[in-house]
């Protein structure tokens, strides 16, 4: 049974070309209700067997997330900063600090999951998680570790003892979760991009296909994994499904990076004419840089340039990429959720706060 | 309501919704009775009924209208497809978007946020300053020494630096030095040492040490000249400014941070404004500084200018731009103050020609 996908990419784009204006204005303090507003939307039109999800998290929960977690966070941020002790014996000074991070990141990464989880509902129940953060991180770290050891190799394994542990302690009302998924499968279908990916830090232009091709390999083994109960979801994405998406977004930066630049130069003529200096003098005595309107125009500039490129990536990177990811999947066993008890709780935006503190939110 | 009840009596051409009860994910077939309250019906059983006034909107796909009740079980569903019975449901319902934020929770998202910024904005402006000088002050000793051993060791790498100390070289050093250190009345706690670094600078670490870079002895031509620099730097030993300024820098950054969150490339917006914001507080310590080394200068009878001329000669005329983000005041305006405000020499050099030239030559191996 296919997923289907009802929104209008129109609407989409219209939410977030709104949002980013909002976002302009709030100096980024709407990025909390942009991006429930962006769920919202996302999962209302997503329809299993015939039933619409929905979304219930809200914009202040994430707020409030944030600001809780910046009380926690601040005080170990500045503990860190000024505790220059550790910076007296130099070498290793820095691991602690980048180990509890990393630890850190990944217990917000499972707590934000859980918060999401459990806002999703579907046919009047809801999705929830069990489980411990921190059990989630020390097993994240260990395998970071192996993985950073192998260099990148022993990466299938370690995101399939992840997913684990994650689909085990999820729950669709008192139907629990797995996940079928092998390291080994992964292996097999992407050890050529793991051989590929030295040349494509090098070659360029070679990035976005193998980028996207493990992108794709890595959905379509992750998805074709997960298991509740007896509902079975398959995928059958195509490693190349996903290429154009990222060369459309590179297609974008180059046009909005030229017109930022056009922008910049327009503007630098505008001031130098303003000036009365001729231009030669002006730019050679390195008078622009310090002129007050240039910087100005500049600054203003930049906030466009960095807000549009954000719509650009909301719609190529979340609409087109969960369209497409939708379409790929196929749902076996659904009768198994026709009729679930509902069961568990709905779980704090904490790991939200934490996660957009730390920079490491997945959407 | 009353005048509706005969009109809403009749059953809907097509009464029939689907139902998810909260309890379990079963999905039901039902009717719908739009009576005094609204009857959701199961061959012939009701199921439930809600209050009009209860029932509010849910997130839906567009061609359903999907709606909860604040009486039943937080996720019970009823979802109509129907636009004509959903018609006639919205209008019974009249708080069924009450809590749907709607252009007055924008409103109030947006306005929050800007006097978010107005207070961070202030407190970066005037209370940081203020709380940096009141909290310098209460910052132990031991502490602000530590900070310096750590800046001190970054220094010399940074620059791969050593320190110069040819024992001719050292001597006038020290007595250059201990006349500045004994007129501005800083005790013996002050470090001094001059790096080999061809750079021409001079700077003040936090907990008491100064620096003269071997670039900036190569570029003056008389021991009042380095002496006014050194004095500068006192001065900002004297003023506690590197705690200062670490306590403004770093609090302005964060703030700064916490304000424009995550958008794109934000930290290239932090760093502007953090330029912006504390450059003029350092100009102002810069400014104090000088009029420190005015001071000390004449004290020990000797003329301020010579530095000024210094600065001048190191970094060229900084011409006309605005110099709001630069740190320093412009070198003209420095040179200006100081000759300015300049006494002529009453007292003998601070060191003998001999020695000047020793002080000169103190990064030279040989000796």
């Amino acid at each position: 049974m296919p997923v289907a996908f009802s929104g209008k990419r129109s609407e989409f784009f219209h939410l977030v070309r709104r949002g980013a204006g909002l976002e302009f204005v709030t100096l980024g303090f709407y990025r909390f209700w942009l991006l429930t507003d962006m769920r919202r939307h996302l999962w209302a039109n997503t329809l299993v067997d015939g039933d619409a999800a929905e979304y219930t998290g809200r914009g202040r929960e994430l707020l409030i997330g944030f600001l809780v977690a910046l009380a926690i966070l601040v005080p170990i941020l500045g503990y860190f900063l000024i505790g220059l002790e550790a910076e007296r014996f130099q070498a290793f000074a820095s691991i602690p600090l980048i180990a509890f991070f990393y630890m850190f990141g990944q217990f917000a990464i499972y707590r934000a999951r859980r918060y999401r989880l459990t806002r999703t509902v579907w046919r009047g129940v809801r999705f929830w998680m069990k489980g411990s953060g921190w059990s989630y991180a020390l097993l994240a770290s260990l395998w970071g570790v192996l993985t950073a050891l192998t260099l990148g190799l022993a990466l299938p394994w370690r995101t399939a003892a992840l997913e684990r542990y994650k689909m085990r302690h999820s729950y669709y009302g008192n139907l629990q979760g797995s996940f079928e998924g092998r390291g080994w499968e992964f292996f097999k279908r992407g050890w050529w991009l793991w051989l590929l990916a030295p040349i494509a830090i090098y070659v360029s232009p070679l990035a976005p296909f193998v980028y996207g091709a493990f992108k794709a390999v890595e959905w379509r083994w992750w998805l074709s994994g997960i298991r509740f109960g007896g509902v079975r979801v398959e995928s059958i994405m195509r490693r190349s499904e996903l290429i154009g998406l990222y060369w459309k977004v590179i297609g974008w930066i180059v046009v909005l990076g030229l017109v930022f630049s056009v922008y910049l130069g327009l503007a630098a003529v505008l001031v130098a004419s303003m000036s009365g200096a001729p231009f030669v003098e002006f730019f050679k005595s390195q008078d622009f840089m310090k002129s007050i309107p240039l910087l100005v125009l500049a600054g203003l500039g930049y906030l466009a340039f960095a807000l549009a490129m954000n719509i650009v990536i909301r719609v190529y990177l979340v609409h087109d990429l969960w369209v497409r990811v939708l379409g790929s999947v196929n749902i076996a066993g659904i009768e198994a959720a026709a009729n679930v008890a509902a069961q568990g709780e709905m779980a704090n935006a904490l790991g939200e706060g934490f996660a957009d503190g730390l920079d490491v939110g997945g959407f | 309501m009353d005048s509706h009840a005969p009109e809403s009596s009749k059953p809907p051409p097509d009464g029939s919704a689907n139902y998810f009860d909260g309890m379990s994910s079963r999905r039901r077939t039902v009717t719908l009775r739009l009576a005094d309250r609204l009857e959701i019906n199961e061959d012939e059983q009701t199921l439930a009924a809600w209050a009009y006034a209860d029932i509010r909107r849910a997130d839906s796909p567009a061609g359903m209208l999907r709606v909860s009740c604040l009486t039943a079980p937080a996720l019970a569903r009823l979802e109509v497809r129907d636009t004509v019975l959903a018609g006639q449901l919205v209008s019974r319902c009249a708080g069924m978007d009450d809590d749907i934020p709607g252009r007055r929770g924008v409103a109030a998202i947006i306005g929050w946020s800007l006097a978010a910024t107005v207070s961070i904005i202030a407190v970066v402006l005037f209370g940081l300053p203020l709380a940096a000088d009141r909290l310098a002050p209460l910052v132990p000793a031991a502490f602000e020494r530590r900070l310096g051993d750590v800046a001190d060791a970054q220094v010399k790498k940074l620059f791969g630096a050593k320190v110069c100390d040819n024992a001719a070289g050292e001597k006038a050093f020290v007595k250059l030095v201990t006349a500045i250190r004994e007129s501005a009345g800083l005790d013996t706690s002050v470090q001094s040492g001059v790096l080999s670094s061809s750079i021409p600078n001079a700077f003040a670490l936090p907990g008491g040490k100064v620096y003269l870079f071997n670039g900036l002895l190569a570029k003056a031509e008389n021991a009042d000249e380095i002496a006014g620099v050194l004095a500068h730097e006192l001065g900002h030993l004297k003023h506690r400014d590197s705690m200062r300024g670490l306590i403004h820098d770093g609090a302005t950054s964060f703030l700064v941070g916490l304000l424009f969150g995550d958008i794109t490339g934000s930290s290239v917006l932090i760093f502007g404004s953090r330029t912006l914001v504390t450059s003029s507080h350092s100009r102002e310590a810069e400014q104090n500084a000088d009029s420190f080394a005015i001071d000390v200068m004449h004290r020990l009878g000797r003329p301020a200018k010579p530095a000024g001329e210094l600065l001048l000669r190191v970094t060229g005329n900084e011409g006309k731009g605005l110099s709001i983000i630069s740190s320093h005041p412009l070198s003209e305006d420095r040179l200006a103050r100081m000759s300015r405000q300049d006494q002529p020499a009453s007292r003998p050099p601070l060191l003998t020609a001999e020695e000047w030239r020793s002080l000169k030559s103190i990064c030279d191996v040989k000796i």
